[in-house]
């Protein structure tokens, strides 16, 4: 695999649409280009980050913060 | 970041002021069901709390870790619950009715122009309708390429070429975005 079918399977990866069958051909050949493979990974992480953005934000309630900091405080507390 | 791997639950408080909006949407558009979101929501930023120590600056951006986080996590309570066939069939009237959704919420009046959300949405609604449905499905619902095919009753090398050539145009996108802010 060259490093340019490399990137396009990084992409489908980082938002697991690789086949199983792709996704062991795509671990060798990550193995294979190593530090450039990974830098290349992190970066397509950041469709993951504009998906989320590319959404309106919804509301949720109060209700969740407060459960949510006293088991934060509760587990610190322990 | 730092402060919540400090344990500082004031810091994990702020955290959630700021992105929980953000968050909420994404599961929501994944398990399609309020009060299943709500649980998610308060269960994913518990483990935020928890798995914090895990997080490296190195390897991207906090909001990036949260949403790869948010998303594993909702894709994993949809199909626990088993409300996948239920959620696909809701999905497939959503498709039907608003089969360009990311175009709709893209003229929302709401939105302020020059915002960063309206810039990325301009970037995915650029894309032809089955590319954006391709990356949906993927993204939101966690189907396959097979899976895709099957959904949509396109060959799966079709499949293969709409999600590669929608994510490279997001990709490229995206980069020049960074150039320009």
């Amino acid at each position: 695999m060259s490093f340019e079918e490399f990137k396009k399977h990084s992409r489908l990866y980082v938002i697991g649409a690789l086949e199983s069958e792709e996704l062991e051909e795509f671990e060798r050949a990550r193995a294979k280009f190593g530090k450039k493979a990974e830098d290349f990974i992190t970066e397509c992480y950041g469709l993951h980050e504009a998906f989320a953005l590319s959404l309106r934000p919804a509301k949720s309630s109060a209700a969740i913060k407060e459960r949510l900091m006293a088991m934060v405080r509760e587990k610190k507390g322990t | 970041m730092q402060a919540i791997q400090a344990e500082d639950p004031d810091a994990l408080a702020q955290l959630y002021d700021r992105y929980n909006g953000i968050l909420k949407a994404l599961i929501l558009r994944v398990v399609h069901n309020e009060a299943e979101a709500d649980d998610l929501l308060q269960e994913i930023f518990m483990e935020i709390w928890n798995q914090a120590k895990n997080f490296s600056a190195q390897k991207g951006k906090p909001l990036g870790w949260m949403v790869t986080l948010a998303r594993r996590r909702a894709i994993d309570g949809l199909r626990k619950k088993q409300a996948y066939a239920r959620a696909e069939e809701r999905l497939q009237n959503e498709t039907e009715q608003q089969p360009d959704a990311w175009v709709h919420n893209a003229t929302e009046e709401e939105i302020v122009l020059g915002d960063t959300r309206v810039l990325i949405r301009k970037v995915i609604s650029g894309l032809p309708p089955a590319q954006q449905q391709a990356i949906d499905l993927a993204f939101f619902q966690g189907m396959s390429q097979r899976e895709i095919a099957a959904k949509t009753n396109t060959p799966l090398g079709t499949v293969k070429t709409r999600l590669e050539l929608g994510l490279k145009k997001i990709y490229d996108g995206l980069k020049e975005l960074k150039d320009e802010l």
